[in-house]
């Protein structure tokens, strides 16, 4: 499902622009990770994606619908949103009833709800966690319920609010496969992110925002080589793309294959 | 986004600079003097002559009347009417309602007890206009208060706006799970549980990560702490408190005296 924004500017009750006139159009299927220095307006954007926040002036649109004249509750079902913060939303018993509340809330029959909360947990691997309380797992099981919670909604659409932030390096790997995965299906999937590392092995295109504006819009190579525009948001480049620029590589590498094929 | 709990206006006036603690020991005599002086006008005439002029001083009028108009004029005019119809005292009935009296004695009575409260509320409004809470609770910690007494203030205060900016992030995360929170009422009385168990939850952990913060910075030490936020308390305010703790003797001993 296709995102379209056009001129989208927001300001908060408190006078502070956020976003200053932005204009993106996101295809489906797409992998989009979204960078930029705190307060650049990341949060405030994919807010409005499903209709948390509407906006000042301009317009959003997801597929048909435009955001202004729908709940968030609607939008949900075609535009998930994983919170940063896994403890801000798990609230059931076990693992199981909280993977279900997002799609029963939409309205699903009982058997799609069955098959798509399975779906969920096995591509998340906590096929073995049904039953378990979610506070009595570790933080960062915790932020994989919260993951299946929002996959199990089976939407177009899934954005991610930087996910592998305090997550050890064998849950990054999960969250990755875990977008690969979305991405196989067809998904578009936007994160928010810090982790250029991340950014740069998972997804195709990268957004950088400065300031409520749009710094920089293309594709992670194009993106991630050019330095100096990227610290205007205090974004760094991978640390593999700064050592190729070092070793004087022709090419901007961002991948460990790219980089391996280049100097050798 | 963030609501404000505390009154406290930041600017820079004679009322701002006293010291804490005389601030507080004023309100406090306004409020007793209103109470207990024997004469039937000093209430009505601590509002003229103390309460409005202090918010000048402290240049907080503006906003002193905002709060007045708002909350303590409507609070007592409802007392008064309340005392001036149930109050069964005196026999010269001056207005009739159904069975209600209203009596010349019951309104006396009533206005004075109405200027009382109006006494009392504004005196504290303005402490609170004038006086930072965090300030407050340093000065009276560092002249003995117990740390855990200042400790539930400030985080009462501090801890409400943070709370509430939690159940907005949790009621935001649960609309994008497709919860309702907007149609029918039965819809949204059902919609509470996801939106109480993680605010339960959350605010429980953060207090006790608040705890090992403090205690992390030495909060149940028994040695003197300094601070780094020296508040001054000269001369004048102690003799301040002195002259107006004098007035509270006299106010009290006048009434034991001729009651």
């Amino acid at each position: 499902m296709k995102i379209e924004i056009n001129n989208l500017r927001f300001t908060y009750p408190t006078g502070l622009e956020a976003l200053k006139g932005i204009s993106l159009t996101i295809n489906p299927g797409e992998q989009v990770a979204i960078v930029g220095q705190n307060g650049a307006g990341k949060t405030t954007l994919v807010r409005h994606f499903n209709g948390l926040l509407k906006p000042t002036s301009g317009a959003v649109s997801i597929g048909e619908w435009e955001t202004t004249k729908y709940s968030t509750a609607k939008l949900a079902s075609r535009v998930g949103y994983v919170f940063q913060n896994p403890d801000e939303q798990l609230f059931s018993r076990d693992v199981l009833t909280e993977v279900s509340f997002g799609p029963k809330n939409l309205g699903y029959e009982k058997s799609k709800v069955d098959e798509l909360v399975k779906r969920a947990m096995a591509l998340t691997e906590l096929h073995d966690k049904t039953d378990t309380n979610p506070y009595d797992l570790s933080p960062t099981w915790r932020k994989m319920v919260a993951l299946a919670s929002i996959i199990a909604m089976d939407t177009p659409i899934i954005i991610f609010d930087e996910p592998t932030t305090g997550q050890d390096a064998v849950n990054v790997g999960r969250i990755a496969n875990v977008i690969a995965e979305l991405k196989r299906e067809g998904k578009t999937v936007i994160t928010i992110t810090h982790d250029i590392d991340f950014c740069a092995e998972n997804f195709e295109r990268i957004i950088a925002l400065a300031k409520g504006q749009v710094l920089l819009d293309g594709s992670a190579r194009d993106i991630l080589g050019q330095e100096e525009i990227l610290a205007q948001t205090y974004v760094d480049p991978p640390q593999l793309t700064r050592l190729g620029k070092m070793l004087g590589l022709k090419e901007i590498v961002t991948r460990p294959e790219e980089f391996l094929k280049a100097i050798l | 986004m963030h609501e404000r709990l505390s009154f406290h206006i930041q600017r820079d006036s004679f009322l701002h600079r006293l010291n804490p603690l005389t601030k507080l020991v004023l309100t406090l005599t306004l409020i007793l003097l209103a109470f207990t002086f024997p004469w039937y006008w000093t209430p009505h005439l601590l509002v003229l002559i103390a309460v409005i002029p202090l918010s000048l001083l402290g240049k907080v009028f503006r906003e002193f009347m905002l709060t007045a108009l708002r909350l303590i004029i409507p609070a007592a005019g409802f007392l008064f009417l309340m005392q001036a119809f149930f109050q069964p005292i005196g026999t010269d009935i001056i207005f009739q309602f159904y069975f209600l009296d209203m009596t010349s004695e019951s309104v006396l009575f009533a206005f004075r007890n109405a200027m009382r409260i109006v006494v009392m509320v504004s005196a504290f409004t303005l402490f609170l206009l004038t006086t930072h809470p965090s300030e407050l609770m340093s000065d009276l910690t560092r002249r003995g208060l117990p740390g855990q007494f200042a400790y539930v203030i400030i985080s009462t205060l501090q801890i409400l706006p943070q709370i509430m900016a939690k159940a907005q992030t949790i009621i935001s995360a649960q609309r994008s799970r497709g919860l309702d929170t907007e149609s029918s009422f039965l819809k949204r009385a059902g919609s509470l549980i996801p939106l109480i168990g993680p605010l339960v939850f959350g605010s429980l952990v953060e207090v006790e990560e608040r705890a090992i913060a403090i205690e992390a910075r030495g909060f149940t030490s028994k040695h003197v702490k300094t601070s780094l936020h020296e508040i001054p308390d000269p001369t004048f305010d102690k003799s301040l408190r002195w002259v107006l703790l004098i007035l509270i003797i006299i106010s009290i001993g006048l009434n034991l005296w001729l009651s």
